[in-house]
């Protein structure tokens, strides 16, 4: 250590040469004059060579030099910078979001010996029941706990919504959280037979509800008008188990008591084949996660047997990162993100491809020093290493530029997308790693063509700046190639959301509001939330003289459906079909204008449960070439078919599924749909009137239809930041190629301008010099943005993925920016002097 | 190297070990030290810069000796070396390993 530290303080003192040494030896040969000296420089390089390694000090020398060039040609290195650092920025912060989604372990003590685990069921890995969860956590030996947890939809703290989840007694002993405030909860606090109402609070809900109350512990508050008393808030650090936000904790047995009304709430804690609550544990001290998953299989075995359940145990161990968990495969979230990647590694390959360019111009100013340094000795190998050091000082200094902004970038986007949420936004080694590593690889990417290029052996011919063009069109190619795919997807998506939002849905979206109420869950169970809903609707009535109204499970495009089994009259009841369906109220058509093109609407008042609407696609798929309409299908009922109502976009803009349509009892919490003007604030006012603790909330419907196309439009947004941007840099490129030209060939025009050449004819000649690079490029782009496109078909809401007017448009932008690019050195092409071009050079 | 016969190849390490002995009488700069190990091996032992430099350096590196600019002989500045308590202490420990080993040869010679 010692050692180091007199190393490094050689190093500071000496960096420039070590003149003490010279003097030294200058010294010892003064006093032997008795003889030749040998070798001083090597005596010298020896001795020096006893502190540092020559090669880490050639390397350092080669960055010093390459640091001092850089200065002296500011305006390049900014230029390079700045581009290599937004190519270099904007991946480092995808990757910043990607690795905090997907990479990282639960924020836990030990993250290595937490695993989730998942049963193994035929519609992929699902959860666990918590009758089933607790036989488990009783018995398992090789975990030294089991946890479970059960997504919680929230509940209203005060005026605002919170979100939280329900866990097992030992979650924060087990996952061994840090409290910031009191304590995680006890094992008494999570009886099935003595519910608790307590809850533990998240720092952030803490900091922003409580003011940071340092007598938190043991406030009451009240959820859902429960009250609940808090024993604890968690650490800071601790975010949750659950991908979304957690505000709070309550013992899984509580549940009984924030939803007092809920009758279903007991049978979900304690009859054995009910799903589905998520299982984690915490593996015993060397027991490997093979041990762990046998034991809980035969656990599985013995108690579905004891309950006379006919299913098989299969469990399947992950580790808790979002990457490992197998329901990602499905979520779709890769190839999300894959697109994504795909677009900035694109931007990235255009700023290595501009760097390149700029490069490659720089080494024809540099070849008379190259030239030098080659023809006095230097090898080839030294001196690309050379230029590659300068390539790899750049490309550093755009990836701590780029890192910079992934500090700030990600949260501020996804924050901008999707509102707060419970990731840790900030990089950290990984992400450095991964912008060095691709700082490495863009530093190969722009740096290696030009310096080989530099550096061929045969110098004086590739002075000639022939193969230069060469290498130059291909990277213009490139360049031109990749902003045409960006800026196509823009285009696109763009015309997607446009055309989303101007195709008919086959519902009207125009004047109407949907209007969602808010009952206190502590006091509304299935009757009494059914007699609110009759007498609204009834008191509505009266105020209503178009009769403009529909309730609904879920209003359209809400991006929730409920799916059901069903089978027809006469099938096997062990194959049912599975369908979406949707409850409402006749009123429900007359609102949205969907008609029923045969049979009838549901009766307005008595209903009975045994009659349901398909839509058109449901008649077509079930009942190929015969009327539906009197037919009778098993749902939990026998449910008779009166009618069939027309298709509309009501559940995905992109396509129509078949759908059946039950009338609605009320029992759930429907949503209310009106379009008459000055309806909503009567209605708002009639609920206000039955129970003045109903929330009630108005909102146009195209709201639904706005959060629908959030994802394209970002992605359209996104995409068209990054094709401008690639434009931008392509047309730095053509404007640097065809300068590039002029000045190489300024003697030549000149000739043909001394023989009589029109300014017309150079600009000519100029601009056709360097057409095939621009046609080849635009060409490659058209086939990648093909390609592209075949991706993004969910994302066009049925617009063809060779729609022509975003082509056009692509193609049309690209020939505007090309000739403002070459416009001003074919201006020079044809201005210049013949006597003054033909002393060139 | 012309005329002159060839100075000894040393044992590696040797060189070290004679430095530091060196030291022990005073300190010594450069040319001092290749001077004295000349004259006391009776020119058997010469020299050169090219390996004294570097081993001077390397007991810098190591803390065995500290160096430090003064006036020479004919009022010259010249660098001194040092021993210092760690390279007594180093010298001693090599002295002791030299000796064993070039017994250890003698035996090897004489039994051979």
């Amino acid at each position: 250590m010692r050692k180091l530290f007199r190393r490094i303080r050689y190093w500071i003192h000496n960096w420039q040469g070590d003149p003490e040494l010279a003097e030294e030896l200058e010294f010892h040969r003064t006093l032997r004059e008795d003889r030749a000296m040998g070798n001083m420089t090597m005596a010298r390089e020896d001795a020096r060579a006893v502190w540092i390694w020559p090669w880490l000090e050639s390397v350092w020398q080669d960055a010093a030099y390459a640091v001092r060039t850089l200065r002296r040609q500011p305006g390049f290195a900014l230029v390079a910078v700045l581009t290599l650092a937004i190519g270099i920025g904007l991946n480092t912060s995808l990757f910043t979001v990607f690795n905090a989604l997907a990479f990282r372990p639960w924020p836990v003590k030990d993250p290595a010996r937490v695993v989730t685990a998942f049963s193994v069921m035929k519609q992929g890995p699902g959860g666990f029941g918590i009758a089933e969860y607790r036989y488990l956590a009783e018995r398992a030996k090789s975990f030294s706990g089991l946890i479970a947890m059960q997504e919680w939809n929230g509940a209203k703290l005060d005026q605002g919504k919170v979100s939280g989840l329900y866990v097992s007694g030992n979650y924060f002993r087990v996952l061994g959280v840090q409290m910031e405030r009191g304590r995680g909860f006890l094992d008494v606090e999570d009886k099935t037979e003595s519910p608790e109402a307590v809850a533990v609070v998240s720092y952030a809900l803490w900091k922003a509800r409580f003011g940071e109350d340092p007598e938190i512990v043991g406030r009451r508050i009240r959820l859902d008008d429960v009250p609940v008393t808090v024993v604890g808030v968690a650490s800071r650090d601790f975010a949750g188990t659950s991908p979304g936000r957690s505000d709070l904790w309550v013992p899984l047995s509580a549940m009984q008591i924030l939803h007092p009304n809920d009758a279903g709430v007991r049978d979900l804690l304690t009859k054995p084949n009910y799903c589905c609550s998520s299982v984690a544990g915490r593996l015993g001290p060397e027991v490997r996660p093979e041990q762990a998953r046998a034991e809980l299989e035969l656990l599985r075995g013995q108690f579905f047997a004891q309950f006379k359940i006919d299913r098989r145990g299969a469990v399947l161990l992950s580790g808790t990162q979002m990457l490992a968990n197998p329901g990602t495969k499905r979520s779709g979230i890769i190839p999300v993100f894959l697109l994504m990647f795909a677009g900035v590694t694109l931007v990235l390959l255009l700023a290595c491809a501009n760097v390149g360019n700029l490069l490659l111009a720089r080494a024809a100013a540099r070849r008379r020093e190259i030239a030098i340094r080659l023809s006095v000795g230097a090898g080839r190998g030294r001196v690309i290493r050379q230029l590659l050091t300068e390539s790899l000082v750049l490309a550093c200094l755009a990836a701590g530029a780029g890192v910079a902004i992934a500090y700030w970038l990600p949260s501020y986007v996804v924050t901008l997308a999707a509102g707060p949420v419970g990731l840790r936004l900030k990089p950290d080694g990984l992400v450095l790693a991964y912008s060095l590593a691709l700082a490495s690889l863009a530093c190969l990417a722009f740096g290696l063509a030009p310096a080989l290029h530099a550096t061929r052996p045969d110098t004086a011919r590739s002075l000639s700046g022939g193969d230069r063009l060469m290498l130059r069109g291909a990277l213009l190619a490139v360049q031109v190639a990749i902003s045409v795919v960006l800026l196509v997807t823009a285009g696109l998506m763009a015309r997607g959301i446009q055309r989303a939002r101007s195709q008919d849905p086959g519902f009207a979206i125009k004047d109407v509001s949907v209007i969602s109420f808010d009952l206190p869950a502590s006091s509304y169970n299935g009757p009494r939330k059914h007699a609110f809903f009759t007498q609204l609707a009834r008191e509505v009535e009266g105020v209503s003289e178009a009769r403009q109204f529909g309730f609904a499970s879920n209003t359209p495009l809400s991006n929730r459906r409920q799916v059901t089994s069903f089978r027809k009259d006469g099938e096997s009841a062990s194959q049912p079909a599975m369908v979406t369906f949707l409850s409402v109220s006749s009123g429900y058509f007359n609102v949205l204008r969907i008609p029923i093109v045969v049979g009838r609407n549901f009766e307005p008042a008595g209903q009975d449960r045994k009659v349901i609407l398909i839509n058109e696609t449901a008649a077509r798929r079930y009942w190929p070439g015969e009327s539906p309409v009197g037919k009778t299908i098993y749902l939990r009922t026998p449910s008779e078919i009166v009618g069939v109502v027309k298709d509309a976009y009501t559940s995905d803009l992109s396509q129509i599924e078949p759908l059946f349509y039950q009338p609605i009892d009320g029992a759930e919490a429907p949503e209310m749909l009106v379009r008459e003007a000055g309806l909503s604030q009567a209605v708002a006012a009639i609920a206000k009137r039955i129970d003045s603790r109903v929330e009630v909330r108005v909102a146009p419907l195209s709201e639904n239809l706005d959060r629908w196309l959030a994802g394209s439009r970002i992605g359209a947004t996104l995409a068209a930041w990054l094709g401008a941007f690639a434009l931008l840099l392509a047309s730095i490129g053509i404007f640097g190629v065809f300068a590039y030209v002029v000045q190489q060939r300024t003697r030549e025009i000149g000739i043909r301008m001394a023989l009589g050449a029109r300014p017309g004819q150079v600009i000519g000649l100029v601009v056709g010099s360097h057409s095939r690079p621009l046609g080849a490029g635009i060409a490659l782009g058209l086939l990648g943005a093909l390609g592209a496109s075949r991706l993004l078909v969910r994302y066009l809401y049925g617009l063809s993925p060779l729609d022509v007017v975003s082509y056009g448009v692509v193609i049309a932008l690209l020939a505007l920016a090309g000739a403002a690019a070459t416009i001003v050195p074919a201006r020079r092409a044809s201005r210049i002097d013949p006597a003054t071009a033909l002393r060139w050079d | 190297m012309g005329t002159k016969k060839t100075p000894q190849e040393l044992l590696p390490g040797t060189l070290d070990l004679l430095i530091l002995r060196t030291l022990t009488r005073g300190a010594a700069h450069g040319y001092g030290i290749a001077e004295h190990l000349k004259s006391v091996s009776e020119d058997v032992l010469q020299v050169g810069e090219s390996s004294l430099y570097p081993a001077l350096q390397r007991l810098l590196l190591n803390g065995w000796v500290v160096a430090e600019w003064g006036a020479s002989e004919n009022n010259r500045r010249a660098r001194y070396y040092t021993l210092t308590a760690a390279g007594r202490k180093q010298l001693t420990a090599e002295r002791a390993e030299f000796e064993t080993m070039v017994a250890a040869i003698q035996k090897v010679l004489q039994t051979a």
